[in-house]
């Protein structure tokens, strides 16, 4: 176990408001990337669709990936608003 | 009538003993401190549990040999193989872990509790133990009465270990002063008669005290001040090893069945092993002294010896019963079988579920899902659809091409059967949690309860649909009937995805945000429906009372949908309670989906709100 992994084992047991935000920070920031990779793996099929009905749900999930995504990073950034404005 | 007797018969021999002997009365004391001590270590580690627990048995108990680990390391930990009992039962209730994995946490637990055996007569009988006991004491105290869950936990463990040592103590002391008085070895029974009486006295002791780790303690404790004799010593823990089983039985009693199947089949594999132990005895004792001296234990170290006693027979019972698994479930799901209840009835909602607030959690959501079973049910037959034919991989134009004739389903009455007790039960259980649940858990049972209102909602809109979609998917009028038969199909589609998200195995976020489609499918129908309308309307292909219950309608279908989407990014995520947060912060609003619905198409105009239905 890293040094890094052992503080932040530490933090979680001493559990505080400024940790459980760091911790939602991390898990957004987790899901945000995975969202990218699924925008981006989707992007792919759709250019590569032939099927009318098909494309139409790719595009509906791109669009909507995007938006979550996007929803994602907004919330992130007021989270580090917070962080900014408390310390 | 034993029950009502059994206690005041106690109190009344307890009395007596007190009253005769002040070293009975320092026994006895030890041996209250010591169980005192195990309940508030047990109540420690139940600060601990709050998804870690959860975490462990998902990752532990996919394969036998990891529930058996799962089983002995646990119950070294915490050194308390009912907790450990209590702990899979109420998962095992709540249909968290399966029962093979049930029983192999148990076994597991048998193999941990014998640590205890070396660590008091390894440790508790060379060493001071209550210089120990007093600091653990004060700083457990200490730690009490913080704020911090965690704190606290620790300081439940850290009294609990000192109250421990203080009981070992007492009981170390007492024993050593009745040798002066008394001496019980003048009872000793040689040969069978005295295994089998010292087995009853152990089972019957650990019955009492609930605990075979206190009644080992006292077992070595006397053996120690040499009160009993090594050969009555050993019977002692044969019963004890029996005895234990009664905290899985009385566990299991409010337990669903399978959480009974458990407690029968721990007490299965400790009569069995029990049974060979005692047939076997006097091999055994010669197997202990040839591992004692191979250990280097000496060979009137007896209380070490019964600690090799304890771990060679519990082992045996081990590599007895492990590959008789498999065919002892099949027997305990022949033998007791669930009785066929009602369909509204519950099945995870019981006494044991509410152990633990991750048992709790689980229970909750496995009966919603059970509830939206029912549920999806009758939303199918409200679109004379049967829900067999929407889970099977048939293309769904065939299946409503070939469903064309409508089944008469009786929404309310079903709602009645299947539904609305249900959904009552559920909100009762999930109201009447006493514990302590941390701020994820209490949002998560929020969440939980929504999701159990979306699918009486969305039972209640597909009532209102159903009546005009009955008429108009089998009317004369082919486009009425082709637009009624378009929201069939859709609505069909919605739950056949909803199914096979259900039904995938990886815990992947994208594919709960991925639901939303189905919204953002349904809204942008519904926008499209006012464009071909108006082109039906113009061409006088449908009537106007057509037209306007087709948008009602429509409006239904939407909001059917709206609330099945909901309930499924809840129910159906595999994720853990801070990453089901953010997925469900990221999920769009209605109007966040109806803004996105219009910029995929610009050109259509916004949803008119739906009219009174005709």
């Amino acid at each position: 176990m890293n040094v890094k992994k052992l503080i932040r084992k530490a933090e979680h047991f001493l559990q505080t408001e400024d940790q459980k935000r760091k911790e939602k920070k991390r898990y957004l920031k987790k899901v945000i990337r995975k969202l990218r990779k699924h925008e981006k793996k989707l992007q792919k099929e759709y250019d590569t669709c032939t099927s009318f009905e098909q494309s139409r749900q790719l595009k509906q999930e791109i669009a909507l990936a995007y938006n979550q995504r996007k929803k994602g990073v907004k919330m992130l950034k007021s989270l580090k608003k917070k962080k900014k404005q408390n310390a | 009538m034993l029950h009502r007797l059994l206690l005041p018969t106690l109190i009344a021999v307890l009395m007596y003993g007190f009253w005769i002997s002040p070293d009975f009365k320092e026994i006895a004391a030890g041996v209250a401190i010591f169980l005192f001590g195990m309940l508030s270590l047990e109540e420690g580690f139940k600060a601990f549990t709050g998804g870690l627990l959860e975490k462990l048995l998902k990752k532990t108990t996919n394969k036998l040999w990891k529930s058996l680990s799962f089983g002995v390391v646990s119950t070294t930990l915490m050194q308390s193989s009912s907790l450990v009992s209590v702990i899979t039962i109420s998962f095992l209730s709540a249909g968290l872990i399966s029962l093979t994995a049930g029983v192999g946490i148990i076994f597991g637990a048998n193999l941990g509790t014998t640590t205890g055996a070396w660590l008091v007569a390894g440790l508790g009988l060379k060493v001071k133990i209550s210089a120990y006991a007093m600091p653990m004491l004060v700083l457990g105290i200490l730690l009490i009465f913080q704020k911090s869950k965690e704190l606290k936990g620790v300081g439940y463990v850290l009294a609990g270990l000192g109250f421990l040592f203080l009981g070992i103590h007492y009981m170390k002391e007492g024993f050593e002063a009745f040798k002066d008085t008394i001496d019980l070895t003048a009872y000793a029974v040689e040969g069978y008669a005295g295994v089998f009486l010292f087995t009853l006295i152990g089972l019957f002791a650990t019955v009492v005290m609930q605990s075979s780790h206190a009644t080992l303690v006292l077992i070595i404790t006397a053996l120690s001040a040499q009160q009993i004799t090594y050969e009555n010593a050993l019977a002692l823990a044969i019963g004890a090893n029996i005895g234990t089983t009664i905290t899985a039985i009385l566990g299991s009693l409010s337990a669903n069945i399978e959480g009974r199947r458990l407690a029968v089949a721990h007490l299965i594999f400790n009569a069995v092993t029990g049974f060979v132990a005692i047939l076997f005895i006097y091999q055994l004792t010669g197997l202990v002294d040839t591992v004692s001296a191979l250990a280097g234990i000496a060979a009137d170290n007896y209380t070490l010896k019964l600690a090799v006693f304890h771990t060679i027979f519990n082992t045996i019972g081990v590599l007895l019963m492990l590959p008789v698994i498999p065919a002892m479930v099949r027997f305990l799901k022949r033998t007791f079988k669930a009785e066929p209840g009602r369909r509204s009835a519950p099945r995870y909602l019981n006494d044991a579920a509410s152990e633990l607030p991750e048992a709790t959690l689980a229970a909750v959501r496995q009966e919603t899902l059970h509830l939206f079973d029912n549920a999806a049910a009758i939303i199918a037959g409200g679109l004379s659809l049967k829900l067999s034919d929407i889970k099977s991989d048939e293309p769904l134009e065939e299946i409503i091409f070939k469903a064309r004739s409508v089944i008469p389903v009786d929404i309310d009455q079903q709602y009645q059967e299947s539904v609305k007790s249900l959904y009552a039960d559920i909100v009762d259980f999930s109201s009447s949690y006493q514990g302590e649940m941390s701020a994820d858990q209490v949002e998560e049972l929020f969440r939980l309860r929504a999701a159990g209102r979306d699918i009486v909602e969305a039972i209640k809109d597909t009532k209102h649909l159903q009546k005009n979609l009955s008429r108009y998917f089998v009317a004369d009028n082919p486009y009425i009937q082709h637009e009624y038969n378009t929201l069939r199909m859709r609505l069909a589609s919605v739950l056949r995805q909803l199914y096979q998200v259900r039904e995938q195995e990886r815990c992947d976020s994208t594919l709960i945000l991925a639901l939303d489609r189905l919204r953002l499918d349904m809204e942008e129908y519904d926008h499209n429906l006012n464009h071909s309308l108006s082109g039906l309307i113009r061409q006088k292909l449908i009537s106007g009372p057509m037209s306007v219950s087709l948008m009602n309608d429509s409006g239904y279908a939407s909001d059917v949908t709206r609330n099945l989407v909901q309930m499924g990014e809840v129910l159906f995520s595999k994720s853990d309670l801070t990453v089901k947060s953010v997925e469900q912060s990221l999920l769009l609003d209605q109007d966040e989906i109806s803004e996105l619905a219009r910029s995929q198409n610009p050109d259509t105009p916004i949803r008119q709100e739906r009219s009174d239905q005709i």
